[in-house]
This record gives C-alpha cells, structure tokens and sequence, in this order.
C-alpha cells in the first residue's frame, strides 16, 4: 500500500514541474488523498467467515489451493458437498493481503447451500464488485475463482476414483486366491 | 492402525508451474516491454490530450488512468515470471512470455499482451486500426536477447 502512495505522489509531483506550460489548476492541485481498504474489505478481514479446515480426505469433501508464496497470496478452500451434490459446508485459509481474505472469505459465504454448477459459475467479477476492489487488486479476486474451481475439479475426481476403485490414489489391491493360498498385491499409487 | 487426525489436515504445497525461463532473462525482456509500453502510451496520451489522462511507471508498476473510463494496471510479477495486467474493461490477466510467439500471452486464452490493449484502448479512445505494436517490439527483443533465428510468418 505504500508503494501505491508513494507512487502516485511522485506522479502528482511530476505533473506539477513538468507542466509549467499547463493549465493553471494543474499546479494547484492538492496530492491524491492515501488509498484505503473499503470498509466491507476491512469487515472481512476483522470478522472473517468460516475460517478453519474440513478433512482432506474425506470422500466428500473438495480441497482447491491455489497461489504460491513467493507471489504474496495462497488461498486453501474446502467445500463439504452433500449427497444432493449441494455445498452443505466450506472453509477457508488465506495468507494474503487483505483483498485476498476479504475475497476468500466472501466467496466461502457466497458458496454455502449452492450446488457444485452454480459455485462453479461464480465470476471474480461479482467479487470485485462486491468489496469495491481497486484495479492492482482485482487479481485477488481471480485467485478466489480459482480456488472454487480447484476445489469443485478435486471434489469431483475424487468421485470419479470412487466409481472406478482401481483408479483410487494411494490404493493397493490384495487377492488371495481360496484354492493355492497365492497372494496377489497390486499397488496403484495413482497421480499427484 | 490409527493415523493421527493432524495429517488429514495437512496442507499440501501447491501446483504451481514457474516458466524455466532464467530470472535474468525475465528482467531483460519485461523491463523493455514495460519501457517500450510506457514510451508509446506517453506518445498516444499526447496526441490524444485529454488532461484526465495520465500514465506513470515506477517500481515495475505501470498506471494508465483514463478518466471516467477508468484504471489499467500493469505490472511485473518476478516471482512468477510474468507480466499482470488488470483492466478496468475484463479485469485481471497474467501472461507469460511464450517462446513459440515469442510474446507476452495470457495462456487461457492465447491472446498476447499488445491484443488486448490495441482491442480495448482502440475502442476506449474510439481509434480504428489503434496499434501499440508492443507484440513486433516483444518479438524483436527477444529474437536479439537470445539470438535465435527470425521466427517464421514474424509480425514484421
């Protein structure tokens, strides 16, 4: 945030010794005032929603995370889906600026009680919107799609692995056969 | 057998493919991009010359405000070796430097970092034909940078 200040006092300061030539309101004019988080941004970030985790690998439930710490932003977002396939619970962890709290948080709420078509539908948009993101921090709101997203495809390839055992991670198949007493293992460690 | 619960909980690092490109090459080639873009948005808000339009670059972070018409924000990512754009028009993107292309493309969409602003601040400043030719300078830099052969069906 102090570098958006800074920079745009650099830029007003420009305007005004480069500009002699210029209007004379130009000159006059005072500094911008210090960009500020939007007051439903700061309300995520004091009270955030649903905070916590839901077990991984619990057959009904969809991890998605997303960013890298080394960007500043990583967002984890779990969701619970009910035999109905709707989102009957979700949580969230971000380590972040406050936009991307604000963003996971809101979209942890948002979620809740829709089935996996409609979260998936969700646009970072309707977030940016929501919390008045300004533009350098529109990208936090993509992330939060993202991670939706992540977490609905990894909901769903788990029931896919359910369906067909044998493509199951982590899974080892045993046979015994009644008649020699010959055990058969099989391991499909699966993909990461 | 128990397994204590703490793992069930435990977060995976996650999936993020960085480009292999070497980080000194990254700085060369974004910083010109970024150079070039600023000289030549200079050049186009000087015709235009509406006073509430301004651009301005420091620390790796371009501005382009346009009034009523709202901000760009563009801007380095080292970390992951590309380049943001946020558009006050279709909202955030990161391109990566293709070598195929040998350009700034945002891989979802395979469209180049020039395209979208020739398309978007063409129809902003309501100039047919509006070219910032960012995709023919890109292409030049990094043919020189890593004196590769002239690409095949080139911009030029």
């Amino acid at each position: 945030m102090l570098r958006i200040v800074a920079s745009s006092a650099r830029s007003a300061a420009r305007r005004a010794t480069t500009s002699a030539a210029a209007a004379p309101s130009l000159l006059g004019r005072s500094l911008p005032a210090a960009r500020s988080y939007h007051s439903r941004v700061i309300d995520h970030y004091e009270s955030p929603r649903n905070v916590g985790s839901l077990p991984k690998n619990d057959i009904d439930v969809g991890t998605g995370l997303v960013g890298a710490p080394a960007c500043g932003d990583v967002m984890k977002l779990q969701i619970r889906v009910d035999e109905n396939g709707i989102i009957s619970d979700v949580k969230f962890k971000t380590f972040g600026c406050g936009s991307a709290i604000a963003s996971s948080s809101y979209m942890t709420e948002r979620v809740k009680g829709l089935s996996l078509e409609e979260a998936g539908k969700i646009k970072n948009t309707e977030i940016a919107k929501e919390l008045s993101l300004p533009p350098v921090k529109l990208h936090c709101s993509m992330l939060a799609e993202d991670a939706i997203r992540s977490a609905i495809r990894d909901y769903q390839s788990k029931r896919a692995a359910m369906k067909d055992p044998k493509k199951a991670k982590g899974f080892i198949d045993v046979t015994q056969s009644v008649i020699t007493g010959e055990t058969v293992a099989t391991a499909h460690p699966g993909e990461t | 057998m128990l397994v204590s619960p703490r793992r069930h909980y435990a977060t995976p690092p996650p999936q993020d493919k960085v480009s292999d490109l070497p980080i000194g090459d990254y700085h060369a080639i974004a910083d010109h991009t970024m150079e070039y873009l600023l000289e030549r948005l200079e050049e186009v808000l000087d015709e235009v010359g509406d006073p509430s339009y301004e651009v301005d670059y420091s620390s790796g972070v371009l501005t382009l405000k346009l009034g009523h018409h709202g901000t760009y924000v563009i801007n380095k990512q080292p970390p992951n070796k590309q380049i943001w754009l946020s558009s006050p028009h279709s909202g955030p993107k990161r391109y990566d430097l293709s070598f195929p292309k040998r350009d700034w493309v945002y891989l979802r969409d395979d469209r180049s970092l020039g395209e979208l602003l020739d398309d978007e601040l063409g129809e902003t400043l309501d100039a047919e034909g509006f070219e910032l030719e960012i995709g023919k300078e890109v292409q030049r830099t990094v043919t020189e940078h890593f004196k590769l052969p002239p690409l095949v069906g080139s911009l030029s």
